[in-house]
């Protein structure tokens, strides 16, 4: 047979796609599949969830979570609260920056009263917008004085946007979108946008022996179903996954982990309460007893999701969802409720959702049909992701699908939403016995004594219903099973990946 | 020639103005605020830091001079600063300009290499079994969205070869990487591009073999190879280049989904998530570019036609 020019084409064809393309970097890799570009890198400045994913690897805080949802010292080796409007921080020793500076007292300063300065529009100041007072009596002691007393104070010192950042770098580049300041185990070495980041190890990392590889590499993967092909194919060590679908072809296929955890998350149906018929108490308190959330949980989210009351319900606030009585579906109720509100037919409504996952469209066309049992004909008005938000800060609409950022510490969350002069109350609630609710629980430093006042907000939340509560999804991480020591926390936060090494 | 030139070239000012304008209208029409949509729903601002936001991104001052503004700029070189990133427009766009054109260049000779040899048997073996089979194929080709194709290569290369999606490397850095990465997705979006050129190879050359030169051809004693390549295709060629030219002016532009799927940076998706995100300058921007490499393609395609056909000039 002669060999004809077509035939090298045939040939180059069916061997390009296996051909190593270049050496890795020397030491050891992990690849991470990520599904969103972030915007920048400043910690005090940005707001998307992606972002904070990122610099989890790059900055270290006063405090953190751990895998249980407690708060362990992270940059702080110790605190104490000296009478319940002061709090005292003993930073670690000989922490150094990626420049190699060390870090003191007067960087955790310089941070605070960065994320505290109305002009820099940092997210995280709400948080601690109670600190009148920032001392630093010495480089490894920092002494706060409040307002007055916050429990959610070392909640809101753990949030990603309360990272620690380098006073001198700050000041001589305005701000950290582009470049990185932090004491994180990981440094940017390249950052290609929307292809990939390239993240190497800190040597002089804290934690002694942390991380255990030496370059960490996150790439920009949009389709989900692409990022579990990666994984598969080990292009990708891990990826996270939200879509329920894919996550149970994840599950069916041998060699492939899923790590599942409790999220902080809450998906709501929310109210405007300003628009009859939901300026009624009883009608909207109706349609908790309409719907069936264990059907919502498996159609919208595959059954990877949780039942939860207003605190998520992996939190160690929550009150049992089995508690609440509306919670087990109960049509003739609800329709006698809905009778004595003056609405014995029901009557017609609108949803708005969006195709996004935060837009829960899914779980909209689940409650529009079970809606109808009680005579309730909504119609969906599901819109582009900006136009969604353009209604929801405009508080536009009837009801609304949505998917809220909880906390381990009930106050963070809960105040912001539903006190009547919270920022993101979008429903318009007024409640004054729930006002004063929310104001007893976020300034009693004590377990003992707020857990009955959390206890009693969560039942009155219920029955006064600005929103209905549904469930907090899982938060899943798909691996190779030769990634170990990692471990999943439920806000969804990375930084334990410091731990985990690759035995391949 | 110098003459006709000249005149397309003007032509190319009023045009851009006009997508121009269009784009820069409508983008601001759509509900959707920029700035609303840059904090998201968990920040919260104080009125007077709102109004400091608005002036910062520029969108402050009434439509009428912002645009004033912008074409001021645009003939300057100017095109403005991503809302969203504070990254130049321009350097993103050249960023992602060479992805977009190695993968709409490589789809169009994935789609040449296809289409062109099923389309000269299809013609030659008119009515055959084979010609009958390429037509269903070409049909089942043009049927296929060519995400579902893409996410189908996926699957099989990954489950079955075991072989995953590259990263995308430049050009410069590792001409093999480039390939590997563009592999997969250009053969999706060739296969669809090859069913619609092959019907027009096969039609041009249906009707180029049929007329009175190829009988002389053949008469003076020619092989069919060479009656083929030397009188047969550059005649059959000529709508075949026009198809060629409006293919790759889409592509430039309209490979969104596969570029999602295939995780490539490239043109699609820097202007999709600008609209989503309301980033003006961006998409303003990038419609720009596209519209020009559009106009510059088809004027390029108008002069091949004088290079491939002696017959045709410009006066």
């Amino acid at each position: 047979m002669r060999v004809r020019w077509w035939m090298w084409l045939v040939v180059m064809a069916l061997v390009l796609p296996v051909l190593p393309v270049r050496a890795g970097p020397a030491g050891t890799t992990f690849t991470i599949g990520v599904d969103q570009e972030v915007v920048g890198l400043d910690p005090n400045l940005v707001t998307a969830f992606s972002s904070f994913r990122r610099i989890d690897f790059l900055y270290n805080k006063l405090v953190r979570y751990n895998d249980r949802l407690l708060i362990e010292g992270d940059l702080a080796e110790s605190w104490e609260f000296p009478d319940p409007r002061t709090a005292v921080f003993r930073l670690r020793r000989g922490v150094k920056f990626h420049s190699g500076a060390e870090m003191t007292s007067d960087d955790v300063k310089f941070t605070l009263e960065r994320v505290l300065d109305p002009a820099t529009r940092s997210p995280g100041r709400s948080f601690v917008d109670v600190i009148t007072s920032i001392e630093t009596p010495d480089r490894y002691t920092v002494r706060l004085k409040m307002q007055f007393p916050l429990a959610s104070l070392l909640s809101g010192l753990a949030s990603a946007n309360l990272s620690i950042v380098e006073k001198a770098a700050v000041q001589r580049s305005g701000n950290l979108q582009r470049t990185v300041a932090g004491t994180g185990p990981f440094m940017l070495a390249e950052w290609v946008p929307d292809n990939f980041m390239r993240l190497v190890k800190n040597p002089n990392y804290f934690r002694q022996g942390l991380p255990k590889f030496d370059t960490l590499i996150l790439r920009v993967i949009p389709d989900q179903a692409s990022l579990l092909a990666g994984v598969r194919t080990r292009a990708l060590d891990m990826a996270t996954i939200n879509q329920g679908a894919v996550i149970t072809q994840a599950r069916r296929e041998s060699g492939i982990v899923v790590m599942q955890k409790a999220g902080l998350n809450l998906r709501i149906f929310a109210f405007n309460t300003t628009r009859p018929p939901y300026t009624d108490a009883r009608v909207r308190y109706a349609f908790s007893f309409a719907i069936d959330r264990n059907v919502i949980v498996n159609t919208a989210e595959f059954g990877y999701a949780a039942v939860s009351g207003p605190v998520p319900a992996s939190t160690p606030w929550a009150t049992p969802a089995g508690r609440f009585t509306s919670y087990t579906q109960n049509v003739a109720r609800a329709r006698q409720m809905l009778s004595e509100a003056g609405y014995p037919n029901g009557f017609a409504t609108r949803i708005v959702t969006s195709p996004t996952y935060e837009g829960g469209i899914a779980v909209a066309q689940v409650i529009q049909e079970q809606l109808r049992a009680i005579g309730v004909n909504a119609t969906l008005e599901t819109i582009e992701w900006g136009t969604y938000i353009n209604r929801w800060v405009a508080r536009d609409f009837d009801t609304m699908i949505e998917l809220r950022g909880g906390d381990p510490d009930p106050d963070r969350f809960l105040y912001r939403t539903f006190h009547s002069t919270g920022a993101v109350n979008n429903f318009l609630f007024k409640d004054g016995g729930i006002d004063r609710l929310l104001e007893r629980g976020r300034v009693n430093l004590e377990t003992d004594a707020r857990r009955p006042i959390y206890d009693e907000l969560q039942r009155a939340l219920i029955e006064a219903a600005p929103a209905l509560f549904l469930y907090t999804p899982m938060e899943t991480q798909v691996l190779q099973g030769y990634v170990r020591g990692f471990k999943i926390i439920g806000n969804g936060a990375l930084y334990f990946l410091e731990e985990a090494s690759v035995e391949r | 020639m110098q003459r006709y030139l000249a005149t397309r070239l003007l032509a190319l000012i009023p045009v851009l103005l006009g997508i121009l304008t269009v784009v820069f209208v409508l983008i601001r029409l759509i509900p959707g605020d920029a700035v609303q949509l840059f904090l998201g729903t968990q920040v919260e601002l104080t009125p007077e830091q709102m109004v400091e936001l608005r002036r910062f991104f520029g969108v402050d001052k009434p439509m009428h001079a912002q645009y004033v503004d912008y074409l001021s700029r645009i003939v300057r070189g100017d095109l403005g600063v991503s809302l969203r990133t504070s990254r130049l427009v321009l350097d993103d766009i050249l960023q992602r300009l060479p992805l977009s054109f190695q993968l709409a260049t490589l789809a169009l000779v994935v789609a040449m290499l296809i289409a062109v040899p099923l389309g000269i048997a299809s013609a030659v073996t008119r009515n055959s079994a084979l010609d009958v089979l390429a037509r269903i194929g070409g049909l089942l080709g043009l049927s296929m969205p060519s995400f579902w194709l893409g996410a189908m290569l996926i699957l099989v290369f990954s489950r079955y070869l075991h072989i995953s999606i590259g990263q995308y490397v430049p050009l410069t850095q590792n001409p093999l990487g480039t390939l590997q990465s563009l592999y997969l997705p250009s053969l999706a979006l060739g296969a669809a591009i090859a069913a619609i050129l092959m019907r027009y190879v096969r039609s041009s050359l249906l009707e180029v073999l049929g007329q009175d030169y190829i009988r002389t051809a053949r008469g003076k004693g020619l092989r069919a190879a060479a009656v083929m390549l030397r009188h047969a295709l550059p005649n059959a060629m000529i709508p075949v280049i026009t198809v060629l030219g409006f293919q790759m002016g889409y592509l430039l532009g309209g490979t969104v989904v596969i570029e999602e799927i295939f995780a490539l940076p490239g043109m699609g998706r820097l202007v999709l998530q600008a609209i989503f995100q309301r980033d003006y300058p961006v998409v303003q921007g990038v419609v720009l570019v596209i519209a020009l490499l559009f106009v510059v393609t088809n004027l390029v395609v108008d002069l091949l036609y004088a290079w491939i056909d002696p017959r045709i000039r410009y006066a």
